[in-house]
């Protein structure tokens, strides 16, 4: 009994963790660029002065939108805060994974993603239809990359559970390199696929002010206050989401195989900051070395994750 | 004038200009389809203004620029009045011929209410809906000082464009970033952009009007403050107007002094324009980098002139800047030290292929289509227009270095010209040609330099000016050709008449033809690489 409650309460601290420093990782990714850019950059803190900020603001609602401009930074919030539950962070195991499987985390950042691009469409301003239109152009194409992805480490590491395939990927890759062919086609798919997912660049540009360019911006361009802060931050809890899972499906270095004792745990938790800092350094790097591609050319970048997880599946059945 | 002789009542010539006096208004039309068709050369600029209290009537001077082998501009002059009490002067609209002339044309609607008769166009131009019908703000009966009352309920009648998934996207006035208003009004089929149209004219600021309230250097202060990044450009054709009405000669320490400055303006405005669209692809550490060598160049016009934009650099009849060695060693210094950086920047961008991928056939402007809007500066020579006022119309020390070096043997010119008709006027071709002038202007700096007269900086001679005396002042700005046309007033001291047109007006309708073949994405890229100016045309 007393084990169970120790398991909820690292499953809680899990969540807990990655929902409060997720900003924090924001934060770093944009003094990486900013540094790299020969800027000064803001502090690492500044996403929590910004989401503080917002919180103290009122809030401007178009008079032309409905119950669901209001409803889906609240749909949004709970749905990532939701699937953060699910996902192994420090420990290759997580409480609630009989809950859900990595299938379902996926279904909630839909589920987010519905209701944000409603949310576009419904405060019918050109600019809200226009980010709209694009997301569904790019989401339809990531998933299927996104679910060939899942399809390859599901069938190498056995199973859509999130705490068994992390467990598994811990176990197998002792050594913590990556030696089965499948996994590394399907790294490259995951990889793409995170820069779409979390809308950074070559894919849409998080720092940019030009409103007819923007993806995920342009959807959101009319909220303000409270409800703003709540996206931003979902946002960033999605980005170390994708980040996380990243690093303990494919580079399961320094990760803990199984519960066994404090001084493992400990190397487990360090070895996971490092890895997650290491991988949004080179997210924020790539987005100093490479400019935003044109719209209508990332469908190939999209399809070359396809081919590539594709490309993993055959390694898988050879 | 062969044929349009017995048209034409007088001839006067000024200087480099030709003055024709039509006999009749009804000849307009006739007049200006023979100087673009038998003396191949371009209309310029349309300059209305009231002189009625003089000479009764309305004047208005076509100004064409003759092309290629002379440095000559032929205005066709014709009057117009009233021809009844509560009846608008009317001239013929050659619009038909001269497409580029409809927004001259409504602009003159616009500032004095003489119609252009066959204007397809009937829409206000610079005054928006609020302002009162029949309120005439050029006019000399228009008093400064008057209150214009608000007129509500009009609107402004965009142009349509329906079909089957057809959505209209209006952006603007008012934009994310610290720019200036204007309206953008896509139709779009998708992504893809069926029709753009522009309104302007959001902060109009009178600066014609003002002009005609103020002493003539207070007004060289106007001049320079009409678009603040050609502060050089702007007031030097109107210190060359004054000086061209009153036969003055500038000492000729003082035209290398302005040119040094001109090319100072030129290098730190292109350097932002190319660290813009670097922004605008979505890659800033090009752009950061860019702007680094921008605020450079800066803090040396700061340095030198006292101004981190220039103003106060020219005077009429000479310079208000003295550059001694220390200043001018600096100027040495400084751009040396931003060309080694500038050519490792920009070999970085061309090698980065996300980069080039995004500015290669965006915004493709035709040489057609640039030829028909009369389109000048980088934006023209981009479309394999072989325009350039430093060359075409040699003014201040131009003469005596070579702005560019295809021009200086038969071969390279030669070279030049097949190139010209190979350039396809996309956001690349801007780009490169912009990093090319970049290099140029230093190279002319430092001729400059080396060459430089020990001379005064300002003319010993006063101003010998006649009363309603008038000349075109011009220069070519970063941006391109900026004309300005100056009449004195009766008292020598004041203006009676300033009209500016600068290379915004003239390229901002390039816009709406550039982006036909483009997506709404790439569109800050196509504004970008044109490197338009809000406060230049909205005068």
């Amino acid at each position: 009994m007393s084990e169970t409650l120790t398991l909820v309460a690292i499953g809680i601290f899990q969540t807990i963790a990655i929902i409060a420093f997720a900003p924090l990782l924001m934060g770093i990714m944009r003094k990486v660029k900013a540094r790299t850019q020969k800027r000064l950059g803001a502090s690492v803190l500044q996403p929590y002065y910004d989401l503080l900020k917002l919180l103290k603001k009122d809030e401007v609602v178009s008079d032309q939108s409905s119950w669901i401009f209001r409803a889906a930074p609240w749909v949004m919030l709970v749905a990532t805060a939701t699937a953060a539950l699910f996902v192994p962070i420090f420990l290759p195991f997580s409480p609630f994974g009989t809950a859900g499987d990595i299938l379902v985390m996926l279904g909630l950042f839909g589920l987010a993603r519905f209701f944000i691009m409603l949310a576009g469409l419904d405060v019918a301003s050109a600019f809200g239809g226009l980010g709209t239109s694009r997301e569904m152009m790019i989401s339809a194409l990531v998933e299927p990359a996104l679910f060939l992805t899942i399809f390859v480490v599901s069938l190498t590491l056995g199973g859509t559970n999130l705490s068994s395939i992390v467990a598994a990927s811990a176990g197998q890759f002792v050594s913590g390199v990556l030696i089965v062919p499948s996994m590394l086609f399907a790294l490259i798919a995951f990889f793409v696929v995170m820069l779409a997912e979390s809308g950074r660049i070559p894919f849409d540009n998080p720092a940019t002010h030009l409103e007819l360019t923007m993806v995920h911006e342009a959807m959101v361009l009319e909220y303000s206050g409270k409800s703003l802060a709540m996206i931003q931050w979902s946002q960033s809890i999605k980005q170390a989401i994708l980040l996380a899972l990243f690093v303990n499906l494919f580079i399961p270095a320094g990760m803990a195989s199984s519960i066994v004792g404090i001084d493992t745990a400990a190397t487990s938790v360090v070895s996971f900051i490092a890895k997650v800092l290491l991988l949004s350094m080179l997210v924020a790097f790539i987005e100093t070395r490479t400019a935003k591609w044109r719209l209508f050319r990332l469908p190939d970048l999209l399809a070359m994750a396809i081919a590539s997880s594709m490309i993993g599946v055959l390694f898988f059945y050879l | 004038m062969g044929r349009m002789g017995e048209k034409v009542k007088s001839c006067l010539v000024n200087s480099n200009e030709v003055h024709m006096l039509l006999a009749d208004k009804s000849n307009i039309p006739e007049a200006c389809s023979y100087l673009q068709d038998e003396l191949a050369s371009k209309l310029c600029s349309l300059i209305s203004s009231d002189e009625r209290q003089t000479s009764g009537a309305f004047v208005l001077r076509y100004v064409f620029e003759v092309h290629g082998k002379e440095d000559v501009f032929i205005a066709v002059t014709a009057r117009t009045k009233e021809s009844a009490e509560n009846q608008l002067p009317s001239v013929p609209s050659i619009v038909k011929k001269f497409p580029l002339a409809v927004f001259y044309e409504r602009e003159i609607r616009d500032m004095f209410g003489i119609i252009a008769d066959g204007n397809p166009d009937a829409r206000p131009l610079v005054l928006h809906e609020h302002w009162s019908a029949g309120v005439y703000p050029l006019r000399k009966d228009f008093d400064i000082k008057t209150k214009v009352s608000r007129d509500t309920g009009k609107e402004y009648p965009f142009i349509k464009v329906e079909g089957e998934g057809i959505c209209e996207i209006p952006v603007g006035p008012v934009h994310a970033g610290i720019i200036e208003p204007g309206h953008f009004r896509f139709s779009v089929l998708g992504e893809n952009i069926i029709n753009l149209e522009t309104r302007l004219f959001y902060t109009h600021k009178g600066v014609e009007k003002l002009a005609e309230t103020m002493k003539l250097d207070q007004a060289l202060l106007l001049s320079e403050r009409i678009s603040g990044d050609e502060s050089v450009a702007n007031s030097l054709a109107y210190c060359q107007a004054l000086e061209k009405i009153a036969h003055t000669s500038v000492p000729k320490r003082a035209l290398q002094i302005r040119c040094i400055c001109a090319e100072m303006e030129r290098i730190y405005n292109h350097l932002g324009t190319l660290a813009g669209i670097s922004t605008d692809v979505g890659f800033s550490y090009g752009s950061a980098r860019l702007n680094i060598l921008k605020e450079r160049m800066m803090q040396l016009n700061s340095v030198i002139s006292g101004s981190r934009l220039l103003f106060g650099v020219n005077r009429i009849g000479g310079v208000g800047i003295d550059l001694d060695a220390e200043k001018l060693a600096m100027i040495i210094n400084t751009t040396q030290i931003v060309q080694e950086d500038f050519e490792k920047i920009i070999s970085m961008l061309r090698t980065k292929s996300s980069v080039v991928d995004r500015l290669r056939n965006t915004g493709i402007i035709s040489k057609k289509v640039a030829y028909d809007l009369g389109l000048v500066g980088v934006v023209a020579r981009a479309a394999g227009l072989d325009v350039d006022t430093r060359r075409d119309h040699p003014y201040a020390a131009y003469p005596t270095v070579s702005v560019d070096t295809h021009h200086d043997t038969p071969q390279n010119l030669m070279e030049y010209k097949v190139n010209l008709e190979k350039r396809k006027g996309d956001a690349l071709g801007r780009f490169e040609l912009r990093v090319e002038e970049v290099i140029d202007s230093i190279r002319m700096i430092d001729e400059l330099i080396s060459d430089l007269y020990d001379d005064n900086i300002l003319t010993t001679d006063t101003l010998r000016l006649e009363p309603y005396g008038y000349a075109l002042g011009y220069a070519e700005s970063h941006r391109g050709q900026t004309i300005h046309w100056v009449m004195v007033g009766q008292d020598c001291d004041s203006l009676f008449r300033y009209k500016i047109r600068t290379a915004s007006f003239v390229n901002w309708p390039g816009i709406e033809q550039a982006v036909l073949s483009d997506i709404v994405p790439d569109f800050p890229i196509v504004n970008k690489s044109l490197d338009l100016s809000y406060s230049g045309n909205d005068l």
